[in-house]
């Protein structure tokens, strides 16, 4: 689960060089080969009465992300990383799902999706879309003018939201195999109110110290490849409690498993994961149970 | 005997302009559009010039390049590097990876920034072919 080639999706708006460069502490890893995906949507240049096809824009378009990903292409060569490109006229997710079965990518690099509350309603986010198809990790970049912290190495001291379910204890797995690269991990388990209705306090009491125990246990595994640890049990909205953990813990980074819900109950109920990758001002990583990729399309 | 020459670019209209270049010039072209497919076709068809991209998905041509001086059997095919980066960055790339302990490897035979006329494209045929 090493991340020898990362994908870094852009639009250059909300991803820029910058970002890029934040991660390539990864290298202290195993990181080894960043590859450049700019899509260019289709409805940009698609057929306008009286103008058919616009080729012209296309050109255009590609020539201009060209031109930016060769001056990034220039800096990481000369730091003797290997570079790949891909500038495409398609639809943002089919693509990047595309490239990254071509390229075997460990990790996606992506932007916080722009869209409004409408959008999102009716065509869903791009970035929601991506969670759900990924079958690799998918980091959710959170451009620093977007945020008021700032984030260095975001990989630097993540907080770790530990729910129990396979995708969740996967991501434990993942953050350990970045030893190297992590200097120091928060584990938290959010206890939902929901599920503590009507319970006494030793109830309560009881359920924190049984959770704390099985986190303990988790931290001692990072313990012993050299990665500090500390765990933490909140109770409350996971959502709102992880931003919090997030917060106390003086995060760089929220790791998630991947929510098990169904794409339809997502889209209508939304998820944990889901809203802290849309809505959290931290980066978010968020980290699939294992399947298989999809056969390769051309 | 026609002389072989492999075009490894991801860009079609590229491509399409080296093969154009190539027939006039008296070579078989054939074509890899990435750094991967770029190698198997050389390792089977063994061709005698190489013209390189050096942006390309899958493998880079900064990569292949150095695959094919440091392989006994490939290094003696001769390379036009007709990349985006500047000269000066590929030279770059392939010193740091020396410097990370990769084998010293001679500059290519000819290198060309993108865009290229078709005239110099020519003359660097000329050349090669001594």
């Amino acid at each position: 689960m090493e991340i020898k080639k990362l994908l870094f999706v852009t639009k250059f708006e909300e991803l820029s060089f910058d970002s890029l460069r934040s991660l390539l502490n990864l290298r202290d890893g195993a990181l080894e080969h960043v590859v450049f995906v700019n899509v260019i949507e289709r409805d940009r240049v698609a057929m306008r009465r009286g103008t058919g096809y616009q080729k012209d824009e296309e050109i255009r378009l590609r020539e201009a992300a060209n031109i930016r990903f060769i001056d990034w292409a220039e800096n990481l060569f000369e730091q003797g990383m290997e570079v790949g490109v891909y500038i495409v006229v398609g639809s943002l997710v089919p693509e990047v799902i595309k490239a990254s079965q071509k390229e075997d990518a460990d990790l996606i690099v992506i932007g916080r999706s722009h869209k409004g509350v409408l959008e999102h309603l009716y065509s869903g986010s791009d970035v929601i879309e991506l969670l759900r198809r990924a079958w690799i990790p998918v980091l959710v970049y959170k451009h620093l003018s977007e945020t008021a912290i700032s984030v260095e190495e975001p990989f630097d001291r993540p907080l770790l939201a530990i729910d129990w379910s396979p995708s969740s204890l996967r991501a434990v797995e993942y953050i350990k195999a970045l030893k190297g690269v992590v200097a120091e991990v928060n584990l938290v388990n959010v206890v939902s109110e929901k599920d503590l209705n009507g319970a006494a306090a030793t109830a309560l009491s009881k359920t924190r110290k049984e959770a704390r125990n099985k986190l303990e246990k988790i931290c001692e595994g990072f313990e012993a490849v050299g990665i500090k640890a500390k765990e933490h049990v909140y109770v409350g909205d996971p959502d709102e409690e992880i931003e919090k953990a997030a917060k106390d813990c003086q995060t760089t980074l929220i790791v998630l498993g991947s929510s098990a819900k169904s794409a339809w109950v997502e889209k209508w109920l939304g998820s944990t994961p889901q809203k802290v990758a849309e809505e959290s001002i931290y980066p978010t990583l968020i980290v699939p149970p294992e399947r298989d990729p999809p056969a390769e399309t051309e | 005997m026609r002389k072989k020459a492999l075009v490894v670019d991801d860009n079609p209209d590229v491509r399409l302009f080296s093969v154009a270049v190539l027939k006039k010039n008296g070579y078989t072209p054939l074509v890899a559009e990435d750094g991967e497919s770029g190698l198997r076709m050389i390792k089977a068809e063994k061709p005698d010039l190489v013209i390189l991209d050096v942006l390309m998905p899958r493998q880079s041509g900064v990569r292949l390049y150095r695959e094919l001086k440091t392989t006994k059997s490939l290094k003696d095919i001769k390379v036009i590097v007709l990349g985006e980066i500047a000269k000066k960055a590929f030279l770059r790339s392939q010193k740091a990876l020396t410097e990370f302990g990769d084998a010293e490897i001679p500059e290519p035979e000819i290198y060309l920034e993108k865009p290229v006329e078709p005239e110099e494209l020519a003359e660097a045929l000329k050349k090669i072919r001594g």
